[in-house]
């Protein structure tokens, strides 16, 4: 069975999240804020969570590398800034330790003995909102394949990548599937690497999410990241199920015109690898 | 039925010799026992563990003040606000722990056992499993279980329950010619009930288990011939 393997200091997963800067990024959602902006928020939440998971009172245990390859104009990318964008892909560790700030924000927490008490809390910021140029999705999902190659021929033994790509248009630099699959068919002993999509929109119109099959899909752009997709594994459809949303056999990783509760779920869905040892 | 002045014997082995063990227990000379299995995925759950099993031993019983009461005591082993974001993260999300406490109540007549989570107490009478509590099945380990946390609101599922009823179990040693009370965290656990239903007979295994280099032995066995998962293993056994 695939995605068994354990997920330890001595075998980590990857999670690498490719995000789209393109132009049209900022548009308005119905948040009121700019799709950009969403995303980097929903991403920075992410990898907080992340660090979290991994943290105990005497530091950061390295269960996950993480990786941001943003793209945009003709550009591809780290995402992180600072002293991590020097390369892709880096332990949690050095992302909890290098953060571009820290803000603090207010939380509203369970006191106990039932009430609710506002706690300050500091919230790291690792990835700033960008909206320009063209979408050059073929060179970014390169870039990611050859990331997730370099990857798993380091952790043979690992739970294999799980890669989270978030785009609001078509390609612009020529069509990306075949570069999508060369990519799903990379693997560790655990299984071939996890490609999933998200398509964001301020459209509005139908939700497409987890589907099955393409006949819903109403453009060759949507079909296509559909087949880009990989089938969501048992313990993510599971937990999508749980989540709420209707999940069938052969469901796959993608969401179409996603709203931002989809937009946060996906995030959410995508890095709950089966099993951290030690738990 | 049987004195019981004498403590039982308990051990317990890290998941590795570079790990800290995050499992803990406590024994009294009252015949209160307390075992808890502190999940490594979580800020601090061996200091939580700890703070469990010694107000268990303390105050043998469980409500949603004493909770209160040991909730307040793992606050103050930090300041919160001094913390780096990641640790006051993590923190906040809370640390997370089993609780197996057992009351031998006038030598076995009465035996109360309480449990949240998945750590097991095993009944028996010679090599024979006369019942176990909370678990019944090897199958039941791979879900996870509901622990207890130092963040009240990972605490809700209490809410659900009667403390008294849903938790505790009540048994006797009356009418067991040889009668014993094991209590281990889950990978020990998981491998008893395994063993069971294969037809083995793991209590007359863990019998011949007295000294801690015997169980370190067994331990590593196990794990090694892949019947035991490699966790924090901990066992207290009233022979």
């Amino acid at each position: 069975m695939p995605y068994q393997a354990e997920i330890s200091r001595e075998n980590p997963t990857c999670f690498l999240f490719v995000i789209d800067q393109s132009g049209s990024m900022d548009e308005i959602t119905e948040t009121g804020r700019s799709k950009a902006d969403f995303v980097a928020d929903v991403l920075n939440k992410t990898l907080y969570t992340l660090v979290t998971s991994c943290s105990k009172a005497d530091g950061v245990r390295n269960y996950f590398d993480v990786g941001v390859i943003a793209y945009c104009g003709s550009e591809v990318a780290s995402g992180f800034g600072g002293a991590l964008s020097g390369g892709i892909v880096h332990p949690i560790s050095a992302i909890s330790e290098h953060t571009l700030r820290i803000e603090e924000r207010q939380k509203k927490v369970d006191d106990g003995a039932g009430g609710i008490i506002e706690l300050k809390t500091k919230f790291p910021i690792w990835f700033d909102p960008k909206s320009i140029g063209g979408t050059p999705m073929r060179a970014a999902l390169s870039k990611t394949r050859e990331t997730v190659a370099d990857w798993c021929e380091a952790h043979p033994g690992s739970y294999p990548p799980t890669v989270l790509h978030v785009t609001d248009g078509q390609s612009t630099d020529g069509a990306p599937d075949d570069v999508a699959d060369g990519l799903r068919q990379i693997a560790t002993k655990d299984g071939q690497a996890l490609l999933f999509n998200l398509h964001v929109t301020t459209a509005g119109g139908l939700e497409i999410v987890f589907p099955t099959n393409e006949t819903e899909l109403g453009d060759e752009f949507s079909r296509l990241l559909f087949r880009m997709s990989s089938p969501l594994p048992l313990h993510l459809a599971k937990l999508a199920g749980d989540k709420g949303y209707a999940i069938a056999d052969g469901s796959r990783g993608f969401i179409f015109n996603g709203d931002p509760q989809c937009v946060v779920d996906f995030f959410e869905i995508g890095t709950r690898p089966k099993l951290v040892a030690d738990r | 039925m049987r004195p019981q002045s004498r403590l039982p014997l308990a051990f317990s082995i890290a998941k590795s010799d570079e790990a800290r063990n995050e499992d803990s227990f406590h024994r009294t000379a009252k015949g209160v026992y307390a075992l808890s299995d502190g999940a490594s995925v979580s800020f601090d759950s061996a200091s939580w563990a700890r703070i469990l099993v010694r107000r268990y031993a303390r105050k043998p019983e469980f409500t949603r003040e004493w909770l209160a009461a040991a909730i307040a005591e793992f606050r103050k082993l930090y300041d919160r606000d001094s913390l780096p974001w990641m640790q006051q993260a993590s923190f906040d999300r809370g640390s997370f722990a089993s609780l197996l406490g057992v009351r031998v109540v006038d030598a076995g007549r009465l035996i109360q056992v309480l449990s949240v989570g998945d750590s097991l107490a095993v009944l028996c009478d010679g090599d024979c499993i006369k019942a176990t509590f909370p678990l019944s099945d090897a199958s039941e380990f791979s879900q996870s279980p509901q622990l207890l946390c130092t963040n009240p609101a990972q605490n809700v599922f209490l809410d659900k329950m009667d403390l008294d009823y849903d938790l505790v179990a009540d048994w006797t040693f009356r009418g067991l010619a040889q009668p014993a009370l094991l209590c281990m965290t889950d990978a020990l656990g998981h491998w008893l009930l395994s063993q069971r239903d294969r037809g083995r007979s793991p209590i007359g295994v863990l019998r011949k288990v007295r000294t801690p280099e015997a169980f370190a032995r067994f331990v590593r066995e196990e794990r090694a011939a892949g019947h035991m998962k490699r966790d924090d293993t901990t066992l207290i056994a009233l022979w």
